[in-house]
């Protein structure tokens, strides 16, 4: 059952990383990191509870927040790179 | 794994696009977190994803607002760095051939100290995370040094930026900052986040954590509201001029302990002199020491933050 749980999550977090990685837009991108970030944390729950590793759960909390707050800093950095001078970079990606 | 780890580092020496180097380095310091909590070092695992994963990007990214997203071309050839890493990587590898194998029993890293460590530290510091005991009580005079390392590093970045004045770098209205689910949402987080900190600095004596990972999360809470609201209504909660101010204090907790088990009569930081009770005087001791080491952290992660976000990027 757990395992079950394990390869599905892994399955999926292969998936957001495909979308990271090809994504058309920016968006997408971000989206596909937030989605990997989450899937992470549930991982790392499942995970360590299936490999009996003590205090798993506080580090999967750790990190949902740590998640958080670096999807919020990206969103900002896109957006100081958007309402500016971006213009001497030129990247779009 | 650490295929994986290899393949990371490598993509992100190629890679010129520092913001996906970045994002790279996330990963890279989340996987190492995992294979810390294989190796049932949970309390490394939980600073790796703490200050790896989370503050150290979180302060690139401003830091990358400050310097421009595209690596600029090297002006000198590979060929002199590539020399000097071979051989310093050779003589690391070289020396890597006499050490032990990893859990192998006759390692004098298992003969030394760590014996009485595992087997007297409940009886002589009174604490289930032997790591604690270790970090606080056993190895006190290091994890002081530790501290001050921290305080002089932040004091360095203080005075090469300065804490930063602009308030409008990072105005309180923006697109993204107006969204008002974002506005709630924080709102009601931090408060979550600011007593999970204190429970990791609390709890730090019985489980995983202490105040080098409270200190962070603190920060974080912080950091956190500055991208939501701007920087000037983290700056009427937390005035910049306080942080030095702030992470000197943790120090002086820190030394103050120390220099009163001293004034007792006991060895510098021997906490047993504290109170009646050795056992008790330990606790309160690490106790003291852990909230010294929290606020200097704190001050100084959030004091860098600040500093970067608070200027204006060059152009």
């Amino acid at each position: 059952m757990l395992t079950a749980a394990i390869i599905a999550i892994i399955v999926t977090m292969m998936l957001a990383l495909i979308r990271a990685f090809q994504g058309p837009t920016e968006y997408d991108r971000m989206l596909a990191a937030n989605a990997f970030g989450t899937k992470t944390v549930l991982l790392i729950a499942i995970g360590g509870h299936a490999l009996s590793w003590h205090s798993h759960l506080d580090v999967a909390l750790l990190y949902a927040m740590v998640n958080f707050v670096g999807t919020i800093a990206v969103m900002r950095f896109f957006e100081s790179r958007a309402d500016g001078d971006c213009g001497e970079e030129g990247g779009t990606l | 794994m650490l295929g994986f780890l290899l393949l990371i580092a490598v993509a992100a020496i190629r890679l010129r696009d520092l913001f996906a180097v970045v994002m790279l380095f996330g990963i890279y310091s989340l996987l190492t977190a995992v294979l810390f909590m294989d190796l049932d070092a949970v309390d490394v695992a939980f600073t790796e994803a703490a200050v790896g994963a989370g503050v150290t990007t979180v302060l690139m990214m401003s830091s990358l607002r400050l310097v421009g997203r595209w690596e600029k071309r090297p002006m000198h050839g590979p060929l002199l760095p590539l020399l000097v890493v071979t051989i310093t990587g050779g003589a690391l590898i070289y020396g890597l051939s006499d050490a032990p194998l990893l859990g192998d029993a006759s390692a004098p890293a298992h003969h030394h100290v760590a014996p009485r460590y595992l087997q007297q530290g409940l009886a002589e510091v009174g604490m289930p995370n032997i790591v604690t005991a270790v970090l606080a009580s056993y190895r006190g005079y290091d994890t002081f040094g530790e501290t001050f390392v921290i305080f002089t590093a932040g004091l360095t970045v203080l005075m090469l930026l300065g804490t930063g004045s602009a308030t409008d770098v990072r105005p309180a209205h923006s697109p993204i900052a107006d969204q008002i689910v974002l506005r709630v949402v924080v709102k009601f987080l931090i408060p979550f986040v600011l007593l999970y900190a204190l429970y990791v600095q609390f709890h730090g004596d019985y489980g995983a954590g202490g105040g080098f990972q409270a200190g962070v999360i603190f920060a974080t809470a912080f950091v956190l509201y500055v991208l939501v609201f701007g920087n000037q209504a983290a700056r009427d909660v937390m005035p910049a001029v306080w942080l030095p101010r702030l992470a000197a204090a943790g120090v002086l907790v820190y030394g103050g302990v120390g220099t009163f088990s001293l004034l007792l009569g006991k060895p510098f930081l021997d906490y047993g002199a504290l109170a009646a009770d050795p056992l008790d005087g330990q606790h309160l001791g690490v106790l003291l020491v852990e909230i010294g080491v929290g606020i200097t952290v704190f001050a100084v992660v959030l004091g860098i933050f600040y500093a970067l976000s608070g200027r204006r990027r060059i152009t």
